[in-house]
């Protein structure tokens, strides 16, 4: 029997924001506080979960038309890239470079190549948990 | 309501690039500049203002919070009392809300008032089932939601 999931479907259009939201703030504060690119990349898949247990999976997959495989290769890339480019500056593997600018908007904010290795780790997470659970769901 | 509001923060943001100073304090002018530019203009709007929706708004956050506390003082003393002699029943609600949103708040507010819980909607989105923990006279209690909450709900969303 279907039931008439309306409310499952309203109260997801607006969460679904405030969930993924809270994930780009986690991801952002790693550095100091409790978080970083696992977290919210898992925060992420949560949000895109509860997605696809309000809708369909055609409906999410038409929604987020994107192969998350090739999302996960990206995040390795970028996080191996991150690491190998202490090559070109004469210093041991996976040597992080930081440094203070003055940016528009932000005042001055504290830059560290960490943040795209984390960049790359979320997108690793975020991959693969979304490959996995689309791939156990779209069994017939 | 979403125009209105938009026109509002435009003007804002206008009064901000012609005061030339980009903080809080001279948006919240512009916005009030705004605001009054907006109710002096109210008869080239085919619809409310927004103000008396936020206003209902407000007053249906008032109303929850009052049913909440008296349903809470009624559920607590239908458990603390020796004898059980309660009535729980399953009734069907008529409602007249179509919007998504308004079935999904007038069922939460249902649901989040003790003793009363919404089970089902039905596929037409015209029929809410309710469980109650104790009903006296089924058409009282239906009566009593459309009165208060179904109003309150159709006083913010009518244009």
């Amino acid at each position: 029997m279907k039931t008439n999931d309306v409310m499952l479907q309203t109260a997801t259009k607006l969460v679904f924001f405030i969930i993924f939201l809270f994930s780009i703030h986690i991801f952002f504060v790693g550095h100091y506080t409790p978080g970083g690119g696992f977290v919210g990349g898992l925060l992420t898949t949560g949000a895109i979960v509860l997605l696809l247990l309000a809708f369909d999976l055609k409906t999410v997959q038409k929604a987020l038309p994107f192969n998350f495989t090739i999302v996960s290769a990206i995040g390795l890339l970028l996080a191996f890239g991150t690491a190998a480019a202490s090559i070109f500056f004469n210093v041991p593997f996976f040597t992080h470079a930081y440094d203070d600018f003055t940016l528009p908007l932000f005042g001055v904010t504290s830059l560290h190549t960490a943040m795209i290795f984390d960049a790359g780790v979320y997108l690793v997470v975020v991959g693969s948990t979304v490959t996995m659970i689309q791939t156990i769901g779209g069994d017939k | 309501m979403s125009f209105q509001l938009l026109l509002n923060f435009f003007v804002a943001l206008v009064w901000m690039f012609i005061s030339s100073s980009f903080t809080a304090s001279t948006f919240i002018i512009g916005y009030l500049i705004g605001l009054l530019m907006i109710i002096i203009t109210r008869r080239f709007f085919t619809y409310r203002l927004y103000i008396w929706r936020l206003w209902a708004a407000f007053k249906l956050a008032l109303l929850f919070l009052k049913e909440l506390t008296l349903s809470n003082i009624s559920v607590l003393r239908l458990v603390l009392r020796p004898k059980m002699d309660i009535q729980p029943m399953i009734f069907a609600l008529p409602t007249d809300l179509v919007e998504d949103w308004e079935i999904t708040l007038l069922s939460s507010l249902i649901t989040l008032t003790p003793g009363t819980i919404v089970l089902n909607i039905s596929d037409d989105q015209n029929t809410l089932y309710i469980h109650a923990i104790h009903v006296d006279d089924v058409d009282n209690a239906i009566d009593s939601i459309k009165n208060s909450f179904e109003k309150a709900i159709k006083e913010v969303s009518r244009s």
